[in-house]
């Protein structure tokens, strides 16, 4: 596991933590890891957290928004929390805003978030049960 | 903690060059651009942004340049009381055919077409471009603290 | 060789009156010992002598008393005999010792029986050298001038002189743009769109003009200047070029710039964001809104939404006096940063003369929600918290 990032796994989440410069290999092996990992232990959620990252460019956002599409195909949900202000900023200024990624402030916002999406998904299920 | 490069206090507007010629050469223009905006007193939205910006032009030269080679030069700006920063990214690159076009496409550069060239120039205070086919391309960019 | 006498008496004649007619110069005979033989008008009005003062006297008397002390006299009439001809330039001393800056023609004369004295030919150089002297003067004057740019183009637009004050200011040295066109100074739109030339018509047309813009140095940066353009004109009145003096006002305009950025936070501070409920910041945005001031409130409210955890923003829009598609998009890019942060917002006090000039613009808000009054935005503000916090009011929320 690359030095900057750590996957740990909270109930039937993943919570995955970036931090510092991430060059594009390990952004990748990231990408590589997590949607092993999510498989591998049929988990409900990832969390990735990038409260620790402070320059996101085109390229992290894509591979993000990439990773979150894999881990929903994997019917698991996925957010990205803790984008600082400055990089959210300069994100939608480069237009690379990824429009259909769940986001949250924080961790703890974002576990909650994920509970209230699955939440919501199996009261739908229920509904369609009905007529 | 995100590295940052030393740069010599001695000469506040030395530059600092960075051959691009492979993935790692991101980062480090990526940790110039940041120890130069430090020196220079940005504040950290505009810190962000002009980081951004850098990695993004890049990053290009990266992608599209021949050979993906080039130089990114940085140094910290002056304009009376203000102070910024400011980067200039060369390749002898294929040059760019249609610049109209290329500053207009992608404004979404999650599809990974485009060049993300205006996305670089929204993010920043001051962005010229120079680029044909077969010269290369220039493009300088500059940011300054509020 | 024979000469006719006759035609030698009459060309003499012919001689002395053409002699007698020139009056801005002297023509003056010395003899073979340096003396004085002929006088005329022009030689009397240069040094001030009459014929009857001056014929028999030696030239030395013309002479100032260090170069007559030297044998500057001896010497010139031998170079002048060795050579036929001798020119200089120097001072010489009109009648009563004033001084005046001479230029001298000595030429060894000779007849049938040899050498017959020197022709002298002074013309009073002194106004021109004057001129020389205050022209030198002012060049260095200018050369002095080490914060100003002072300089010269033709009416070409050609640069013909440079000083310090313009190299320091914009980098050039003077071989880099002697000759070159003033336009390299400016940045490109100005250059095509003719700036330039209105503002050397101008200058030719009212005796000078003065004018600030954006000016560019050899390293690309950009100076603010202001600039005084006067024509040069010849002695007919005819236009032969202008001058440029130019300041560097870069730091003023930044200072004038930093007391309206001043004003404008002020006015921010009248549009602070507030928390009216846990989880839940109004931003009331209240007069124009261009680029530099929503970049900062965007900010400021970004920091607040990480600050007090904030999961709902609500944008007030009812003080804003028009909804231009500008102003749409900065919004939307407020709107959009915020979601990157986990955060949803809502677009309150939209009035339907507002909601109807949007759609006229098809200014297209997207996923926004928008409510007509706060209290309205607040109430739906508040279930999108509890939808959060997950109770299953899968009805409420879809408005």
């Amino acid at each position: 596991m690359p030095d900057h990032s750590a996957i740990m796994h909270m109930g039937q989440d993943l919570l995955v933590i970036l931090h510092g410069d991430l060059d594009d290999r390990t952004v990748e092996s990231i990408e590589r890891e997590v949607t092993s990992e999510v498989a591998r232990t049929s988990a409900r959620g990832a969390l990735i957290d990038v409260s620790g990252v402070d320059v996101i460019d085109s390229f992290v956002a894509q591979v993000l928004a990439r990773l979150v599409r894999m881990v929903r195909l994997l019917g698991a949900e996925a957010a990205i929390v803790g984008i600082r202000p400055a990089v959210a900023i300069s994100l939608v200024e480069l237009g690379a805003s990824m429009p259909d990624v769940t986001t949250a402030l924080s961790a703890e916002q974002g576990m909650a978030r994920l509970r209230r999406m699955r939440a919501d998904n199996s009261v739908r299920i229920d509904h369609g049960k009905h007529c | 903690m995100a590295s940052i490069a030393e740069i010599p206090a001695a000469d506040p507007l030395a530059s600092t060059s960075v051959a691009i010629d492979g993935e790692s050469d991101l980062l480090r223009v990526r940790s110039v651009a940041r120890a130069h905006a430090r020196q220079a007193g940005l504040g950290v939205t505009a810190t962000t942004k002009v980081v951004t910006a850098a990695s993004e032009l890049a990053r290009n030269i990266l992608h599209y340049a021949t050979g993906g080679r080039g130089i990114a030069t940085v140094q910290q700006a002056a304009s009376g009381q203000k102070r910024g920063v400011r980067a200039v990214f060369t390749d002898s690159g294929p040059g760019i055919a249609d610049l109209g076009a290329a500053m207009r496409s992608g404004f979404s550069t999650g599809g990974g077409l485009g060049l993300g060239l205006p996305g670089s120039r929204r993010l920043v205070d001051e962005f010229s471009i120079d680029s044909a086919p077969g010269s290369g391309t220039r493009v300088a960019i500059c940011q300054w603290d509020r | 060789m024979a000469v006719d006498p006759v035609a030698v008496v009459e060309d003499l004649a012919y001689y002395t009156q053409m002699v007698n007619t020139i009056t801005d110069y002297a023509v003056i005979h010395l003899d073979n010992e340096g003396v004085v033989r002929s006088w005329h008008a022009g030689a009397e009005h240069l040094t001030g002598y009459t014929a009857e003062e001056i014929i028999g006297q030696p030239a030395a008397v013309f002479y100032t008393v260090a170069d007559a002390a030297a044998g500057r006299v001896e010497a010139d009439l031998r170079t002048a005999t060795a050579a036929d001809s001798q020119v200089t330039e120097g001072w010489r001393l009109r009648k009563g010792g004033a001084p005046y800056w001479a230029s001298v023609v000595l030429t060894a004369v000779l007849d049938q029986s040899g050498p017959a004295g020197f022709g002298m030919v002074v013309r009073d150089l002194t106004a021109g050298r004057e001129q020389a002297l205050m022209l030198r003067s002012l060049e260095q004057l200018v050369n002095s001038i080490a914060d100003l740019e002072v300089i010269r183009f033709d009416c070409d637009g050609l640069v013909r002189s440079w000083n310090p004050g313009a190299q320091k200011l914009t980098g050039y040295v003077a071989e880099e743009v002697i000759g070159h066109h003033v336009s390299m100074f400016y940045n490109e739109d100005d250059a095509s769109s003719g700036v330039l030339d209105r503002e050397m018509t101008g200058a030719a047309r009212d005796g000078s003009m003065e004018a600030e813009g954006w000016r560019i140095r050899k390293d690309g940066s950009r100076f603010w200047a202001n600039i005084v353009l006067s024509p040069i004109r010849d002695d007919q009145g005819e236009l032969a070029g202008y001058v440029k003096v130019a300041r560097d006002l870069t730091e003023r305009r930044e200072q004038d710039q930093l007391v309206q950025r001043q004003r404008d936070e002020i006015l921010e501070l009248s549009t602070p964001v507030i928390q009216v409920w846990d989880k839940v910041l109004v931003l009331p945005l209240i007069g124009t809104l261009d680029s530099g001031r929503a970049a900062r409130l965007t900010e400021s409210l970004l920091e607040r939404i990480a600050a007090d955890q904030a999961e709902v923003v609500i944008l007030d829009i009812s003080g804003v006096p028009g909804i231009d598609s500008g102003v749409a998009q900065h919004l939307l890019e407020t709107v959009e940063a915020a979601r990157l942060m986990g955060t949803e917002s809502i677009l309150s006090g939209v009035r339907p003369d507002t909601a109807q000039s949007m759609v006229h613009l098809g200014i297209d808000l997207g996923g926004l929600r928008s409510r007509t009054s706060l209290r309205d935005a607040l109430q739906l503000a508040l279930r999108l918290i509890d939808a959060r916090a997950g109770s299953r009011d899968e009805a409420g929320i879809r408005a």
